[in-house]
């Protein structure tokens, strides 16, 4: 069930007068819960197995500390439990194949049988998200939550459920625990989020899927110009495809009361990688900060080891994304990004005499760079677009100028937010122009198929 | 002491500094939200009346829904209104009414009205459609067709195999989908997801999503526009827009020729009876939307081409008819069942050639009952 389905509007139809009637009382919770694994049991419900399993070792794990003084064994054991689920459901495939070249190529006459097991839909994010309950407890940093009712509901919650934003359980549980208010201005914001979301996914995503997926399907049948143009498509519908996700989970999230974080925030304005990544996918930045940079010592501990612990959270974060080289390659590509731009940024002449627009590029260049490695089906179709780019061939790339007009215009609706002239931009009859247009243009030219939202594979 | 309304900006700046609203300022208040409700809403209601005004339709003598507008349900609305303004008889079935071999001028609502002298008789068949989806085409686009006379086909060709009355459990892509009903009855060889219909029923609810199909099918080659601008790239998705509907003039067919001419066999369906037939009990639940909405209705059962017939089939077929007959009889619904045409007036099953529509059209104004009904107000 996805956000932008007539089933999930059924689905939510049924669900929400119940959850208003009931946001006051003891059934909020078993309500919310409900609903959360019936959504993620539309998807397949032998995952409701797992969900429930992580829900309940991480819950455990934390009365374990809590009762007994052996805090670090249980940390140990629910890191190892989430990490192992994780190894298993999503790197299983991955660590099998590549064993098997190995093995081949060492002429040895055997084959590891590959796993074979379904692919669990939200477990990168419900993983990280229980994991940062454990590891918070373990800190000190947030208190034991003694209900498991509320704490599944927490790790479960189905507009964050499948996709994020990764909201910690010091932000979120807090709020699970009073009654709701939902005023008017937390109905209309909802609205406001939801209509953007949908728009950013079935307007700008799923279009410009069509031009990416005929052209990286088959990289060695187009010349440089389509090459290019794919990429910068990619760049900008995987941004559409989730952020605009995440507009409608915190739009969903908003409409019940329920305040998620920001997870994007205009990413493609960045200066600089590390600029970039405080505005891409935010809740999972973070979380790599607090939970890996950090504890490797980060910052902390001379030049060598910052460039050495940056760069290995780029490649952890590259192989969380996805179990395949193309997606180590992506995170090494951002490793290397991220210490140029910030080896730049501490010289004084890039700091204060190249213009903001130029730094604009060079990360918007270099992160459209490594979205090449993101997108192709192997490491063999990414050198083969990187070289053919770089050959400069010319041909028609028959790029949609439709499309070109759309990604222009949210870029310079971005530059204008974060300009002076933002003050236009939230003008009344601007956002409500804005707003009709937008579910004027959805009823009248979105397209017709439904797309699957890239994260989800993830 | 009555607490000050919160303005805008403060609303907004009430939001918790961890959780700002969003990297956008397409943020609305209550208030806005509502505005824009109302704008989307006349919206909704007055561009389709306001494109009604700009697009010419120009149903003139022999129009018919021009073959590539089949499933443009908003414009056969449209159409239905504007004949039905004319005082028109309307001539109402599937491709055989519609002149699936024929020019719109070689139709049978066009010989009929050579035959009387004056253009009485609009075609508003629709090609391919069968009896379950002009039930719903009926019922969801044809409420202008209401107190009128309506000639109604009845093609038993619907009921010739456990397929065609759409029976069968294996899924095959039938004509005009979007027409039949989606939840209940259960179509067995209909096997979308129910995400697709609950899409379908709420694209046919609202006009605007009705309006934006139209703009699809006749302007954007019946893609989306995303996926029309991937095959146009440079062009202009508004120059699309030419207001020029095709003409209704070319039928699908290159070469109109009888079915003995083209190679086509005897052949020996498998007849479906009429008491457990779908598509039959879809053609009953017509004439009843018809006549609640105050429609009188002749029924023109066939005629077959029972020629293509073979041995026991053809006895099944005569069964059938009279079935039919019989039960119109009982519902005193007026009606004719026409002998079939010379074999070599046949294209194929059901579809007569120009000469035999003009033979057909004869034959109905022969016809007491038929000519009693045009003659009774």
């Amino acid at each position: 069930m996805l956000f932008h389905t007539w089933t999930f509007v059924l689905f939510f139809l049924v669900f929400y007068p119940v959850y208003v009637a009931v946001k006051g009382s003891r059934l909020k919770l078993p309500w919310l819960l409900a609903a959360s694994y019936v959504f993620y049991a539309s998807w397949n419900p032998l995952y409701l197995i797992l969900v429930l399993w992580s829900t309940s070792v991480d819950f455990l794990a934390v009365v374990g500390m809590a009762k007994t003084r052996w805090k670090r064994p249980w940390l140990v054991f629910s890191i190892v439990n989430n990490l192992g689920l994780l190894g298993f459901f999503k790197y299983g495939q991955f660590a099998t194949d590549n064993l098997n070249a190995l093995l081949a190529s060492l002429n040895v006459p055997y084959e590891v049988p590959a796993p074979g097991f379904l692919f669990p839909v939200g477990i990168s994010f419900y993983v990280f998200r229980s994991m940062s309950y454990t590891i918070d407890y373990y800190r000190g940093n947030v208190q034991r939550e003694p209900s498991f009712l509320r704490y599944a509901t927490f790790v479960s919650l189905f507009p964050q459920l499948l996709m994020g934003p990764i909201d910690r359980a010091g932000s979120l549980l807090p709020q699970l625990r009073t009654t709701p208010r939902i005023s008017r201005q937390d109905v209309a914001d909802g609205l406001s989020l939801f209509v953007v979301g949908l728009f950013k996914k079935v307007a700008l995503a799923d279009y410009l899927a069509v031009y990416v997926d005929q052209v990286y399907a088959v990289p060695g049948e187009s010349e440089a110009p389509a090459l290019l143009l794919a990429t910068f498509a990619f760049a900008w519908q995987i941004y559409f495809d989730f952020s605009g996700y995440t507009d409608m989970a915190r739009g969903i999230a908003r409409l019940m009361g329920i305040h998620l974080t920001l997870n994007f925030n205009n990413p493609y304005l960045a200066t600089g990688l590390g600029d970039f990544w405080r505005r891409w996918h935010i809740s999972l930045s973070t979380w790599f900060r607090d939970y890996v940079y950090i504890p490797l010592g980060g910052s902390r501990r001379g030049t060598f080891n910052t460039y050495r612990n940056l760069c290995l959270v780029m490649v952890i974060s590259g192989l969380w994304h996805g179990a395949a080289w193309t997606f180590v390659l992506w995170g090494a590509v951002h490793a290397l990004g991220y210490s140029l731009t910030r080896s730049l940024e501490r010289a004084k002449f890039y700091e204060q005499r190249v213009p903001k627009p130029a730094k604009q590029l060079l990360t918007f260049s270099i992160v459209c760079f490594a979205w090449i490695f993101f997108r192709a089906e192997s490491v063999s179709d990414a050198w083969l677009v990187v070289t053919r780019i770089c050959q400069f061939g010319l041909a028609d790339p028959a790029f949609p100028l439709w499309a070109l007009v759309l990604i222009l215009s949210v870029w310079l609706y971005q530059f204008a937010y974060e300009s002076r002239f933002r003050r236009l931009l939230s003008m009344a009859p601007v956002r409500i122009g804005l707003v009709v247009c937008m579910v004027f243009y959805l009823a009248v030219a979105g397209s017709s198929g439904t797309q699957q939202f890239i994260y989800l594979q993830f | 002491m009555q607490k000050p309304a919160i303005p805008q900006e403060d609303a907004t700046n009430a939001e918790p500094s961890e959780f700002p609203f969003g990297s956008n300022d397409v943020r609305l208040s209550p208030r806005e939200w509502l505005v824009a409700g109302i704008v989307l809403l006349a919206l909704s209601w007055l561009v389709p009346v306001f494109w009604e005004r700009i697009e010419p339709l120009r149903a003139g003598a022999d129009y018919r829904i021009p073959y590539p507008l089949g499933n443009d349900y908003w414009t056969y609305q449209r159409y239905c209104g504007e004949a039905c303004g004319e005082e028109k008889t309307l001539v109402l079935g599937d491709s055989v009414i519609w002149g699936h071999y024929v020019r719109n001028d070689e139709t049978l609502s066009h010989y009929l009205n050579e035959l009387i002298g004056e253009a009485r008789f609009a075609n508003v068949a629709v090609d391919g459609i069968h009896p379950a989806a002009l039930s719903g085409l009926v019922a969801r686009y044809g409420r202008a067709i209401s107190d009128r006379d309506v000639i109604l086909h009845a093609n038993l060709l619907w009921m010739s195999s456990e397929r065609h009355d759409l029976q069968v459990t294996k899924e095959f892509a039938f004509n005009h989908p979007a027409l039949v009903p989606q939840l209940f009855p259960r179509i067995p060889c209909y096997k979308v997801s129910l995400e697709e219909r609950i899409g379908i029923v709420v694209g046919r609810e609202l006009p605007l999503l009705r309006w934006a199909d139209h703009l699809r099918i006749a302007y954007y080659d019946g893609t989306d526009l995303p996926m029309w601008t991937i095959e146009h790239p440079c062009a202009n998705p508004a120059g699309a827009i030419t207001l020029e509907l095709p003409s209704p003039d070319p039928s699908p067919e290159a070469t109109a020729e009888p079915w003995t001419a083209r190679g086509i066999p005897p052949y020996n369906p498998p007849w479906v009876p009429l008491e457990t037939s779908f598509q039959w009990g879809q053609f009953q639940r017509t004439i009843e939307t018809l006549r609640r909405r105050g429609n009188r209705v002749f029924v023109v059962v066939g005629p077959f081409n029972e020629h293509m017939l073979t041995g026991e089939s053809l006895e099944i077929y005569q069964k059938r008819k009279q079935e039919a007959a019989a039960w119109l009889r009982e519902n005193r619904i007026p009606h004719a069942v026409p002998p079939a045409l010379p074999s070599r007036l046949y294209a194929d099953a059901s579809h007569p050639l120009a000469e035999g529509y003009r033979m057909l059209a004869g034959q109905l104004l022969e016809e007491e009952s038929f000519v009693r009904f045009l003659e009774t107000q």
